[in-house]
């Protein structure tokens, strides 16, 4: 190569460093929000429907309004400074119950609207709370709406001859206007909508059922059985539909025409005539769960009387979303912060991965008065070290996660709060496997373990050990007696269960997700177990995908868990362990258990439903399936200069109740 | 420049094969790993898991997603949705934070090649010396200390002892030094001890001795007859530097707080977040080749006995 070629390149490459370090160095500055808080990772959607983590929640309690909202409701409790809060009016002024507490009415405000100016009517919530329960919109919390009619038939695909149901056609249209069944590509969305036809299902003809191979794994299996119910044909006597403005309404009586539809055009027993569609659905919007005699006005009918729905529709998942900004933009363009509208005290601002997310006031909120900050950055922050260290140095106001190690000298400080919170940390058994499928091993094991000292020793921020399921703080609830530690009895429930003195006990292993914080408690109880029972544990440490495969399978002996309350209520803790529920994973089964849990859904008496409850859980504590460790406390720090923020026991922070104390610092 | 079009077009087509090879042993392992996408603490019913499945062609046979991801990518440069941050689709989370590995990445490499060959010429010049020694003391140092352990330490100086940097966070300036400097100096540190070496050897060839019996100046010889010769194994080095740059920016994300693609990796690979995982692990495959193959070609411009092959 020639010289001068050489030192042209020499050259060049030392203008190309130059350019790349000037490039390196260019910033876009962006001022400081007026408050900034650890909102722990990345939410993952900010579609109410979609998301189901705290770093979600933070924002869609903030961005979304239901109808109603939680608030601070009385005084704080004198001992840990928990403040009670309690479901009030939001999107909805005021709701009235029938007295047989199945209808509610909600009067929705006239001045309600969304950040882009669009009213909020009722018809938004019964399209919002339609999208929320559709299968396609997969949204994990739709059991919060099981109490409505059809809906977890609507929910989980469940369709009977006879059934009146909707039948979805394959003609979704996309964002540019065209139809699948012109691109001949699925429109695959949160729930859109092609044509809608409705009628009365007469017959669904079925080919052979495919050969289930127990040797192969349950997801090919799980294909096989999809694959064969979309060749399902399913035929309808389809009834005459009535457009009234923006209403339809079906006439179930009046048939039409009879049609044969199926989701998988090749299937063997379809037909020319066979129309392809999507779904087969009981038509829960059609069936009279949700009324909306006009647009300020939403009548809510329930199949059970359920003293705490009025705090789920507090919660985001039964917040509204906009039909209008959806139906625009489709998933996931709708949630970019460009695009969505929402109805919350702030609207998303900006959002930058890994970063933040900043909320900006909505201008539009009901009550947009009170809001005092301006601008709030959500920082995606999740070391501990960092977010500490961000919070000792002014960048961060308040640390969700204040880090382990230091909890000792962090608990004597003043901007500190720690306070009990409606959730548990517990060790699932396996209830099939020897020996633990003696309920006299596992209460033996749960009397052993000696709960103060992890709580003092380990965790170390104010935990509160647990001897029953429910946390304490739950209105109106009591629990029955926990398995407090009692080693003489434990020794003797061993030997009446044929292992005196522990001899002849397999070794035992518990199961838990690779961290720290699980490991130190592991060990604590292996060590306990070890000198008192003469019970030999051995730990595993998983990763956290690996984990839930085992634990899912039930393919362990003792796993580690938790849990947090989906709504304050009793039932969110105790529905867990009925036999088959999703969440049980420990193959532990008892009908009067069970039948309690029923009985109690079904009562209207308030006082008699939470007596049931305890009942069942006394069944719970004395067959002890799971051990509960300890109920955890919710952490957090929060700058002197902050007003308006107090413990709460779900631990929802409205930021709308937020002040800083000198609104012209920004920082 | 004959030779060097061939060359490149060469490694574009080893490039092609070694992305092909890649894809297809990450889509293996993936699906073999336990665990899915969609596991969580609360389990997925399976009439919900059956629809997400569906939504990201999970449910149809392997072989068909393996041909049309692949298809995906080669002719739309189309990675995907990320299954988990389900509101972006894989180019958009590269396009967000690539420009932030990348800035991180320059300014830690500048800074490296700046005091590593200014330390190692110093240290070569002054053999024996205090400096020397002091100098080299502190490259083993560097080369010994991980760079998440020398993060802690800076932190703990720059922003707590003397506060001049912020603890972390990204969008200015200051705020990309410390981690810049953190992730540049166990390179610095062998670079330096790469050009100390180099440059004593060049330092004892005849054409040096030449230089100086003819009276040349000293700065002069040492610049512009010994420097580009004790350089090479520097130039060498920045193809596995810049890989170490890379992936030692993972954890400085996150004791920094910064928004790179680094930690999508981790979060990647641990939710099983197949799209995303493979959009990083593609992603790294051609940046890492890509600057293999820059290096090799200045290495062959710089060292006229060095054949492009």
């Amino acid at each position: 190569m020639p010289l001068e070629l050489r030192r042209a390149f020499v050259i060049l490459t030392l203008v190309m460093i130059a350019v790349a370090v000037v490039w390196a160095t260019r910033f876009d500055a962006m001022p400081p929000a007026e408050f900034s808080l650890q909102n722990g990772t990345d939410p993952k959607t900010l579609d109410p429907h979609r998301a189901t983590g705290s770093p979600e929640s933070r924002i869609l309690f903030n961005a979304f309004s239901g109808l109603l909202q939680m608030l601070p409701d009385g005084e704080p409790d004198p001992e840990t400074g928990l403040q009670p809060m309690s479901a009030q009016p939001a999107v909805a002024k005021s709701y009235e119950v029938a007295d047989d507490k199945l209808t509610y009415t909600f009067h929705l405000r006239d001045d309600a609207m969304w950040s882009d100016g669009t009213p909020i009517t009722s018809r938004d919530f019964v399209w919002s709370w339609t999208r929320m329960l559709h299968p396609g919109t997969a949204c994990e919390y739709n059991f919060q709406l099981f109490s409505l009619p059809n809906a977890q038939a609507f929910s989980t695909g469940v369709v009977e001859v006879g059934d009146r149901v909707e039948v979805e056609l394959w003609d979704r249209p996309f964002p540019d206007g065209r139809r699948e069944d012109e691109v001949g590509e699925a429109n695959i969305q949160n729930f859109p909508r092609g044509t809608m036809l409705y009628g009365t299902l007469k017959e669904i003809r079925k080919p052979p059922e495919p050969d289930i191979d127990p040797e192969i794994d349950d997801n090919a299996n799980a294909d096989l059985m999809g694959q064969w119910q979309e060749s399902w044909v399913y035929v309808v006597d389809i009834a005459e539909v009535e457009e009234d403005g923006p209403d339809t309404s079906v006439l179930w009586e009046e048939v039409v025409s009879t049609q044969t539809f199926c989701a998988n055009p090749s299937s063997p027993i379809a037909d020319e005539k066979t129309a392809r569609i999507h779904n087969v659905l009981v038509a829960f919007d059609q069936l009279g769960a949700l009324e909306t005699p006009d647009d300020q006005t939403l009548i809510v009918h329930l199949k059970d009387p359920l003293p705490y729905f009025p705090s789920l529709t507090a919660y985001y998942p039964l917040f509204p979303v906009p039909k209008h900004c959806i139906e625009e933009y489709g998933m996931p363009m709708w949630t970019k912060p460009e695009n969505i509208v929402s109805n919350g005290p702030y609207v998303v601002g900006l959002r930058r991965l890994r970063d933040r997310v900043r909320l900006v006031k909505n201008p539009r909120w009901f009550d947009a008065d009170s809001v005092a900050i301006e601008t709030i950055d959500a920082l995606s922050t999740e070391g501990q070290n960092t977010a500490l260290n961000m919070y000792e140095t002014g960048q961060l106001d308040w640390v969700t996660d204040p880090p382990g190690a230091l909890m000792e000298t962090l608990r004597e400080r003043d901007d500190f709060y720690a306070a009990p919170m409606l959730s548990l940390y517990f060790y699932r058994i396996n209830t099939t496997r020897k020996p633990l499928d003696d309920p006299r091993i596992r209460r033996a094991i749960a009397m052993a373990i000696n709960r103060t000292q992890i709580v003092e020793q380990v965790t170390k921020a104010g935990q509160v050990p647990a001897y029953s399921l429910v946390p304490p703080g739950i209105a109106g609830y009591q629990s029955p007696p926990g398995l407090e530690p009692d080693l003489d009895r434990a020794k003797a429930l061993l030997a009446e269960a044929g292992y005196p003195g522990g001899r002849g006990i397999p070794k035992i292993t518990i199961l838990y997700n690779t961290s720290e914080g699980h490991r130190a408690i592991a060990e604590v109880i292996q060590q306990q177990l070890q000198n008192t029972l003469n019970i030999k544990l051995e730990l595993q440490n998983m990763e956290w995908g690996s984990f839930l495969d085992k634990t899912n399978q039930i393919d362990y002996d003792i796993a580690r868990a938790g849990w947090i309350a989906d709504y304050a209520d009793p039932n969110t803790f105790l529905d867990l362990w009925v036999t088959g529920g999703p969440q049980n994973s420990t193959g532990w089964s008892n009908p009067v258990f069970d039948g309690l849990i029923q009985q109690a859904a079904a009562e209207t008496d308030a006082r008699t439903r939470m007596e049931l409850l305890a009942k069942a859980e006394s069944i719970w504590i004395e067959e002890m399936p799971v051990i509960p460790v300890y109920f955890y406390v919710g952490i957090n720090m929060v700058k002197p200069r902050v007003e308006g923020f107090f413990p709460s026991p779900q631990d929802i922070h409205p930021f709308q109740l937020l002040k800083t104390r000198d609104p012209e610092s920004v920082r | 420049m004959k030779e060097l079009s061939g060359y490149l077009l060469r490694r574009f087509g080893w490039m092609l094969f070694t992305v092909w090879a890649v894809y297809t042993v990450s889509f293996v392992l993936m699906r073999l790993v336990p665990g899915n996408p969609f596991s969580s603490e609360r389990t997925v019913p399976p009439a919900i898991e059956r629809q997400l499945r569906a939504r990201y062609n999970l449910d149809a046979p392997p072989i068909e997603q393996y041909t049309d991801y692949l298809v995906g990518i080669l002719t739309r440069f189309d990675l995907g949705v990320s299954i988990r941050l389900e509101d972006y689709t894989v180019n958009e989370v590269l396009a967000e934070g690539f420009p932030v590995s990348a800035s991180l990445a320059i300014l830690a490499l500048v800074f490296a090649i700046t005091l590593g060959v200014t330390a190692g010429v110093i240290s070569a010049v002054y053999r024996g010396t205090f400096a020397d020694l002091s100098m080299m003391a502190t490259a083993v140092l560097g080369i010994a200390i991980p760079n998440f352990v020398l993060a802690s330490l800076a932190i703990l100086l720059f922003v707590f002892m003397v506060p001049i940097f912020p603890a972390a966070g990204w969008g200015t300036l200051k705020q990309v030094m410390l981690p810049a400097l953190c992730l540049g100096s166990p390179v610095a540190a062998y670079i330096a001890r790469l050009t100390r070496a180099g440059m004593l050897e060049v330092l004892s060839k005849e054409h040096v001795r030449t230089a100086f019996a003819k009276g040349l100046p000293k700065r002069s010889v040492i610049l512009r007859h010994v420097l580009p010769g004790a350089l090479l194994p520097v130039v060498s080095y920045l193809g596995p530097a810049t890989a170490s740059v890379l992936t030692g920016s993972l954890v400085l994300e996150k004791i920094f707080a910064l928004p790179g693609i680094g930690s999508h990796f981790i979060y990647a690979a641990t939710q099983r977040d197949y799209t995303l995982a493979m959009g990083m692990v593609l992603t790294y495959t051609v940046l890492l080749f890509v600057m293999n193959t820059l290096v090799d070609v200045s290495y062959a411009i710089i060292d006229p006995r060095v054949k492009l092959e």
